[in-house]
């Protein structure tokens, strides 16, 4: 993996550029070796680079000057959140201002009139749900990493979470977002009406992954928590009937609230590390929730049972809080379960048409084979999102470029079977040389200039998401060792 | 006029266009053709040809469906499968008193969203995946027919609501949803504005999943006394029932079941198409609704999606104060109904400040730097 060269001449004028920087934000500049060390990589920890310098405002007007000066000067900027990125979104540059958003970590205005939360960008998913929860309230969106992702960075990132298919993903769940151009030009899109009067920026900006602006501000829609949740797992002898399941559930009507699928391995691996009361022998376990009003969760609970039958599984509910938070702990485990099977792991995330289930975990099989590597597979069944684990051991040579070279293959084919690279994680640097295997050259030309629209000089988080040419910096992947992720204490799922 | 009926004739049409410098405008079933500033006489493209439903997966909740296909053929065909669109597509014909058919591509790049977008959002929210082409005459794919993806910038989002102004659209892939079995409409009758609104955003914040909350003066809807909040609610059998009683319960026994539906009017803007007048869709936030139809100060006006946008007709001299009171709420005032004039005059939406109308401009140069597409119909 390639970034674009580092500019010497940038770097030789580090002393001056921390002094414009102090001058913005006095107490908000870190220069020191160790303090930039925390900054060298976000979760994507194979990749990491010291910073030239982190600037932590705690204004959008410092935001604003920090990136008048960067403009003017010709410093490239990386915008960063709480650095939970999974694909290398917040990745520093040697010869870059890193700008971190923490410091800004108010919530603004909650909202019940109009069941919406205005936040700035620092506050963390989890934290707004907590504002508001005692009055029954939720943010919906729930990344695995919710409690220590940043909403800013939820919007640069549009992520998803467990609950997409009901519950959409960040960009479905936002009224408004302000933003700092790379100008320093501060603009409003939507707010708590929603509306923007003119192109839908907001929809752009959420998702582009920093490489559009700054978001200072943000409005997210809350939702009454739902009254009833109920937990089923169900039990199948092959993938296939698993699939099939999926399929006739979303056909019947139902939206179930959650619906994760876990291959027998996947599932196996789990059992043995949590003992959340999985099945013996079971080729894929399904976990679904559905949610709501008590009537319609039982009509749901009801066919879903019915269907799971059909496709001839077994389904057993869970009965109570305590069994349900059981169910899901395996599931929300599963990073951490597989890491005991093997000293070293890299995660990937595409998304597929549901149909393609069984040729794609047929076909993955057989890489597996070729590359000689063990894997699993974990999938966001209802929307289609697939996080296959690839096991191997760094300390054996070769084996984490052969990991490197299977997840890959695996991205291919989902892109093959009509799916995409990324449902949730992001391109970032990760999966940025893969896009040609996506899009055309016109494609990636529209999006080029896209991106130009609001970052005519590039120095905007460059190196991230578009391929590029130019070369210098030799990468990795999300990488897991002795079952330790970067933010060990954050699950994944 | 030129009638083309698939992307590669568009792409040859786009191309010589660019090579000529020669913009026009892009006509499907036309109904919408008087919304936004009037285009001054130009060549028509016309992509009715484009039409029919390319490719509908109901178990993979995608339709996938070339842009002229009628709004009806869409609702038909899904309703086979007891689904439908998530976005509630308006048909504004009537309001805007056309005689031309209401098409999928001109419903999602008017952001036409009836009152059912309460439930699943707007057109963006669903739309997935589009083909297109460009300004340059290049044909390419936004987004992917998947329902969750990051990969790349979110084009999508950009189409819906860009009334033509950024790509000739040739196919576009829909999210899709299951259609409740049932439906039920509560009137709560004879209630001011302040109270009736306070009854749909009290529901609108509940776990009822409301897919209608709509407020009608009596001026609109006759019977009512001084107005009715509806409320809208779906489900199978017994979850309707269910839902009903927590309506009940939280607006008092006073809320009735009627048997009319009375949504279908709403989104569709019909209740204004006799009416003189401009005719304005006012985006707020929901809880501003009382106070904006009070300094409004209007005979006929409604508020749906829970107040989120009121639709009011004002006489033309009122375009200034209509403005002016959406942005003291911060709210956006559409100009969805005026003469060719009023429009050339007024545009759809209020000038943008400088540096997020520099970003329109740019964004749409990115797309269609020559301006042929529909030029100036949003600025």
């Amino acid at each position: 993996m390639l970034l674009p060269p580092t500019d010497s001449k940038i770097v030789a004028r580090r002393a001056e550029i921390i002094a414009a920087l102090q001058a913005i934000v006095p107490d908000g500049v870190v220069a020191d070796k160790s303090g930039l060390a925390t900054f060298d990589s976000d979760a994507l920890s194979a990749y990491h680079q010291t910073p030239l310098v982190c600037v932590l405002p705690s204004t959008r007007e410092q935001v604003s000057e920090i990136l008048k000066f960067s403009q003017a000067e010709g410093v490239p900027i990386v915008p960063r959140g709480s650095g939970t990125s999974l694909s290398g979104g917040a990745l520093p540059r040697e010869d870059g201002i890193l700008i971190g958003m923490g410091r800004m970590k108010r919530i603004l205005d909650i909202d019940y009139e109009n069941a919406c939360v205005t936040v700035e960008p620092g506050v963390t998913n989890l934290n707004i749900t907590k504002a508001v929860e005692a009055n029954g309230f939720y943010y919906a969106p729930d990344p695995s990493s919710q409690v220590a992702c940043s909403i800013g960075g939820n919007v640069a990132e549009n992520s998803g979470g467990l609950h997409c298919l009901k519950y959409g993903l960040t960009t479905n769940n936002l009224l408004g977002v302000t933003l700092v151009l790379p100008g320093g030009e501060i603009v409003t899109l939507g707010g708590k009406s929603g509306a923007q009067g003119g192109l839908d920026i907001m929809g752009l900006v959420t998702g582009s992954e920093g490489l559009l602006g700054v978001v200072v501000e943000v409005v997210v829609k809350i939702l009454r928590k739902p009254p009833v949740t109920r937990t089923l797992m169900a039990s199948f002898d092959t993938v296939s009937a698993a699939g099939a399941c999926v399929a006739a559930v979303i056909a019947d009507g139902v939206v179930p609230a959650a619906m994760e699928f876990m291959d027998g391995r996947a599932a196996e691996a789990i059992e043995s590390y949590n003992q959340p009361g999985y099945p013996k022998g079971a080729e894929a376990i399904l976990i679904i929730d559905a949610d709501g009003v008590e009537a319609d969760v039982s009509h749901a609970i009801s066919r879903v049972t019915a269907i799971v039958a059909e496709c001839g599984g077994k389904t057993v509910e869970a009965t109570d809080e305590k069994q349900r938070t059981r169910i899901w702990s395996g599931r929300k485990a599963a990073f951490a379960a597989m890491g005991k099977l093997a000293p070293d792991m890299i995660c990937m995330d595409g998304t597929i048409p549901r149909h393609a289930l069984p040729t794609v975990l047929d076909e993955m099989a057989k890489l597996s084979e070729q590359y000689g590597l063990g894997f699993c597979n974990v999938f966001h069944a209802g929307d289609g999102n697939l996080h296959p684990l690839i096991i191997f051991d760094i300390m054996k040579p070769g084996e984490f470029e052969r990991a490197e070279e299977f997840g890959a293959d695996i991205l291919r084919l989902c892109v093959k079977v009509g799916g995409v690279l990324t449902g949730e994680h992001g391109v970032g640097v990760e999966k940025r040389d893969l896009m040609p295997d996506m899009f055309t050259p016109e494609e990636l030309a529209l999006q080029g200039r896209v991106k130009c629209a609001f970052d005519v000089g590039g120095l905007f988080n460059p190196g991230k998401v578009f391929p590029m040419l130019s070369a210098c910096v030799e990468q990795g992947h999300i990488h897991v060792h002795g079952a330790q992720l970067p933010h060990p204490h954050l699950p994944r799922y | 006029m030129e009638k083309l009926s698939n992307e590669t004739q568009v792409a040859d049409f786009v191309r010589a266009a660019h090579e000529s410098k020669s913009p026009f405008e892009i006509v499907a079933g036309g109904t919408r053709r008087a919304v936004g500033r009037p285009l001054a006489d130009l060549p028509v493209l016309d992509v009715s040809g484009l039409s029919g439903i390319i490719k509908y997966e109901p178990e993979e909740l995608i339709v996938t469906a070339a842009p002229a296909t009628p709004l009806t053929e869409i609702a038909a065909v899904l309703g086979e499968k007891n689904q439908r669109l998530g976005f509630d597509p308006a048909d504004w014909s009537q309001l805007l008193g056309s005689n031309g058919v209401a098409t999928l591509g001109g419903a999602a790049s008017a952001d036409a969203s009836g009152s059912g977008r309460l439930r699943h959002g707007g057109a963006r929210d669903s739309l997935l995946a589009f083909r297109a082409v460009n300004g340059l005459g290049e044909s390419y794919r936004g987004g992917a027919k998947v329902v969750k993806n990051v990969t790349g910038f979110d084009l999508p989002k950009l189409v819906c609501g860009a009334h033509g102004t950024l790509s000739v659209l040739t196919e576009l892939t829909f999210r899709v949803y299951p259609r409740p079995q049932f439906f039920a409409v509560l009137s709560l009758s004879d209630v001011t504005p302040e109270i009736g609104f306070a009854a749909l955003r009290k529901i609108a914040h509940s776990a009822l999943e409301p897919a209608g909350l709509a407020y009608l003066p009596g001026s609109m809807m006759p019977g009512v006394g001084q107005g009715a909040a509806l409320i809208r609610l779906e489900g199978a059998s017994r979850p309707l029932e269910e839902k009903l009683g927590m309506a009940h319960g939280l607006l008092g026994s006073a809320a009735t079941r009627i048997d009319s539906d009375p949504f279908a009017a709403i989104g569709s803007g019909e209740k204004f198409a006799e009416l003189p007048g401009h005719v304005w869709r006012v985006m707020i936030a929901p809880s501003d609704a009382p106070r904006v139809v009070k300094e409004l100060n209007l005979q006929h006006w409604l508020g749906d999606w829970a107040g989120g946008v009121i639709w009011a007709a004002a006489p033309a001299h009122d375009a200034a104060r209509v403005r002016a009171i959406a942005a003291s709420v911060k709210g956006q005032a559409m100009l969805l109904r005026a003469s060719t004039d009023a429009r050339a005059a007024l545009g759809l939406y209020a000038p943008q400040p400088k540096a997020l109308a520099d970003v329109n401009r740019a964004v749409k140069a990115a797309f269609d730097p020559l301006s042929l597409f529909n030029p100036g119909r949003l600025s």
